[in-house]
């Protein structure tokens, strides 16, 4: 059952002689949602560009379904990333496209399925994240939280095996971002995808996790489920954790 | 109205205003080779081109074709156009439009019934008039002038170019005075120029006046001429001249009687009314010759007015022109008609 | 490093990264089925969009030099050669040069903040996480679209300088309409218009491409975006000028 997808070995990257990944050695298991939890500016997006092959480390190794794909051309490194889909900070869509253009463009793009294929799909991923009927309206005119709904469809679109969460919940007012928290949960038991968030909101994803691992100062100092990372005896984790406010939080679990 | 449609239609409008303009230039590569080709040898080409036009008599008739060295000569093929003929015993020379314009070649037909065909030699040609050459001969006449100019300068010392300078300055001055007399005097000068025209509006009549005279005085010149008497010309007065001769006569007898010894110088003393006739007659002739003598009268006043004067001087000019048919008479005889109107 | 070495090793890094970024662009035009929409839609933006400011810099430009020119001819009595003069300008030099820059100022300055922004919002790095090229998808339609559209407007902006050089010196400076005309066509030939279209084309290369680049490139928010803009305007039109020399020179 725990199937290691992703396998991140002794990654380094540094920045300008400033050291933004210092050795992290990651499993992320198929099927589970796992959240890497660190400080803003810890290093997490860093670590999560390297997974799809946005950035090249300087030492380390990553293998996704058994490719190690830090030295793969671009071609062949496509290949992989057709496995994933993201979700981007701010959802990234593309502003000169409406949102029904955007769930599709990945369809258009790597599919040959008709137009009415296409369509009807596009409609099941807004439907999913609860945006149907506004696939009309312009990036621009919706807000953050909603941004992040057509961002998801869009990543759904092409039913990858993994997606990518960087801070789903940054930026939003917490009734949104509790909806969107929820929203991932769903999607993901519905799904069963693998998905892998990366996020400093530690109340939040405690909700949603089936599994966290902690990064700090390039790092990765606790992994396990919520569970066994808030007992985990670290001065660092327990630090971490007394930072959120809610001591003694119960995380979620199913 | 869709993408592709706009980026047609600019498209589509700029391919027509591209053809537009290639077409007014008119010279789509090839279009112009055709035609017969002729070939001239020249010692120089210096300037011609490919593509440089041909002319004859200025009209364009073809245009250089190539350009090769041919033993030391230049080889030039020129194509002409179709229904063009060249007579065989024609020239052709170099020519440039203006001293800096392009060159051309210029073919300069002959008389020859017989003309060139397709890879003639046009025979004759005309030597190149190189500008550089050209420019060489100014630039050397240039220097000699300049070198002359230096002897003239070392010939000439500080003392003569002084006197020089000097000399400059006062004609410098002089204009510099004449110029402020003028200045001052413009009122004066426009009134005498007004005067001048009413006066010659005012003479008008004068000299229309002055050529009837001018007959008269005519006749009295031709008088004199036949001895009809010299003063009484002048005075126009007979009985002056009838007791001028009647005196002459009285005088001759008295001296006839002295000759004969009828009286003595007493008895002549003795008629007192002859001897004062004569005297009195004397008299008179001498005043009048004395006074033309010395100018008085109207000729005395149109030396010493300067304004008559000038006034005359126009008149006489009006009186030239009028008198186109008596243009053979002296300028004695028109004073003399100006001296008839002014008595 | 010094302070001469450092902005001579930054410049020769840009130039580095622009050449590669041209080749790659190459690549990804020959490589894969050209998005015909895209470019379309490049086309409308660069071209036909750039058409008015065009029409404007070409006729006054035109206008100008009608009067200029006349103004220096006109002590040599040989005012009939001002048609050939603002014809000749205008279709070896003044109208791709201009056309370059204000395609440059309108179209490129666009460019450049467009990609910035996209760079900015992580919207290039989507595209790339969804295994498609940002190259084929962004930059190719844009190079392509400037390449084909600044010989089009060229050509426009030619004509309309010439017409302007025309109204200008024959209806209101009374030079002959004969001679005017003559003169032109007897001094223009097609290759100094083609040479000027060829200019053009590298213009549009050039100024679609270090816009890109630069907006490609941008970092640091909406501040980096405002700045690649300012430098894409920069860069682009000290890279058309420099290459107008050089390409004059060789065409000559």
């Amino acid at each position: 059952m725990e199937e290691t997808v992703i396998r991140v070995l002794d990654l380094y990257k540094s920045f300008n002689s400033h050291r933004v990944l210092d050795g992290i050695n990651l499993e992320i298991e198929r099927g589970k949602i796992t959240v890497i939890i660190g400080k803003s500016g810890g290093g997490k997006s860093v670590l999560m560009k390297h997974l799809i092959g946005l950035m090249k480390p300087d030492r380390g190794e990553i293998w996704i379904d058994g490719v190690e794909i830090t030295r793969l051309k671009e071609r062949e490194l496509n290949k992989v990333r057709r496995k994933f889909g993201m979700l981007f900070q701010e959802a990234a869509l593309f502003d000169s496209m409406n949102v029904m253009e955007n769930v599709e463009f990945p369809l258009r793009e790597h599919t040959s399925m008709p137009l009415k294929e296409i369509r009807r799909t596009a409609d099941d991923r807004l439907r999913e994240v609860g945006l149907l009927g506004f696939g009309d309206k312009m990036p621009s005119e919706l807000s953050g939280g909603m941004k992040k709904r057509v961002g998801l469809a869009r990543a759904l679109a092409l039913d990858p095996e993994m997606i990518l969460f960087d801070e789903p919940t940054s930026a939003l007012d917490p009734i949104i971002s509790l909806t969107i928290q929820d929203l991932i949960k769903e999607t993901q038991m519905l799904l069963k995808k693998t998905y892998v968030v990366i996020s400093h909101d530690i109340a939040g994803m405690f909700r949603i996790a089936d599994k966290v691992a902690m990064l700090y100062e390039g790092k990765i100092i606790a992994f396990g489920t919520p569970e066994e990372v808030k007992k985990n005896p670290d001065e660092a984790v327990q630090e971490f954790l007394r930072a959120t406010g809610m001591p003694g939080f119960v995380g979620g679990g199913v | 109205m869709t993408t592709e449609l706009k980026v047609g239609i600019v498209v589509l409008i700029s391919i027509a205003l591209l053809f537009y303009m290639s077409v007014r230039i008119g010279k789509f590569g090839g279009l112009m080779q055709q035609g017969y080709e002729l070939k001239v040898n020249f010692e120089n080409v210096g300037g011609l081109d490919n593509k440089s036009p041909v002319q004859v008599a200025g009209v364009e008739v073809g245009q250089v074709k190539d350009i090769k060295l041919r033993k030391y000569h230049a080889r030039v093929t020129l194509i002409i156009t179709p229904g063009v003929k060249i007579p065989k015993d024609s020239k052709a020379a170099i020519k440039s439009f203006g001293i800096l314009g392009d060159k051309y070649l210029e073919i300069i037909p002959g008389q020859s019934a017989q003309h060139l065909k397709d890879r003639d030699t046009i025979e004759n040609v005309t030597a190149y008039a190189d500008y550089d050459e050209l420019f060489d001969t100014v630039s050397q006449a240039a220097k000699s002038f300049g070198r002359t100019m230096d002897d003239l300068n070392s010939l000439l010392g500080e003392k003569e170019k002084q006197d020089i300078r000097s000399a400059f300055q006062n004609i410098q001055q002089a204009a510099g005075e004449f110029k402020g007399l003028i200045a001052d005097n413009r009122d004066n000068v426009a009134v005498i120029t007004t005067n001048l025209a009413v006066a010659s509006e005012q003479f008008q009549p004068l000299v229309q006046k002055a050529e009837a005279t001018f007959s008269g005085v005519n006749e009295i010149v031709q008088g004199v001429k036949e001895g009809k008497g010299t003063l009484g010309l002048l005075v126009k007065d007979d009985k002056l001249y009838k007791d001028a001769s009647q005196t002459v006569a009285s005088l001759q007898s008295i001296s006839s009687d002295i000759n004969q010894g009828k009286g003595s110088l007493g008895m002549l003393m003795k008629d007192d009314s002859l001897y004062l006739d004569a005297k009195e007659t004397v008299k008179n002739l001498r005043d009048m010759t004395d006074g033309i003598n010395r100018g008085e009268g109207t000729l005395g006043k149109l030396v010493k007015d300067p304004t008559l004067a000038v006034e005359a001087e126009k008149t006489m000019k009006k009186v030239q022109k009028a008198a186109e048919g008596v243009q053979e008479q002296t300028p004695i005889t028109i004073l003399g008609t100006i001296f008839g109107i002014l008595f | 490093m010094n302070s001469v070495v450092a902005p001579l090793r930054k410049f020769a890094t840009e130039f580095g990264a622009i050449w590669l970024l041209f080749l790659d662009t190459v690549y990804w035009t020959f490589r894969s089925r050209l998005k015909l929409g895209y470019l379309f839609k490049q086309m409308e933006f660069v071209g036909v969009r750039s058409l008015g400011v065009v029409i404007i810099t070409g006729g006054f430009t035109g206008m100008v030099l009608a009067l200029q020119t006349y103004y220096g001819f006109r002590k040599f009595s040989s005012e009939g050669m001002v048609g050939a003069t603002v014809a000749l300008s205008m279709t070896r030099e003044l109208g791709p040069v201009l056309t370059g820059l204000m395609v440059t100022g309108r179209a490129g300055s666009a460019m450049a903040a467009q990609l910035g922004s996209m760079r900015v919002t992580e919207q290039i790095d989507a595209l790339t996480v969804m295994a498609l090229s940002p190259i084929k998808y962004l930059i190719v339609p844009r190079v392509l679209a400037s390449l084909f559209m600044l010989p089009v407007l060229t050509i426009i902006s030619d004509f309309v300088g010439i017409v302007g050089g025309y109204l200008v010196g024959v209806k209101m400076l009374s030079i002959n309409e004969g001679v005017f005309m003559a003169r032109m066509i007897k001094y223009v030939t097609l290759d100094d218009i083609y040479n000027g279209l060829v200019k053009a084309a590298v213009f549009g290369v050039l100024l679609s491409l270090i816009s890109c680049y630069k907006g490609f490139n941008t970092k640091g928010g909406a501040e980096g975006v405002g700045q690649s803009t300012t430098q894409a305007v920069v860069y682009s039109s000290i890279a058309i000028l420099i290459s107008d020399y050089i390409l004059t020179s060789l065409m000559w």
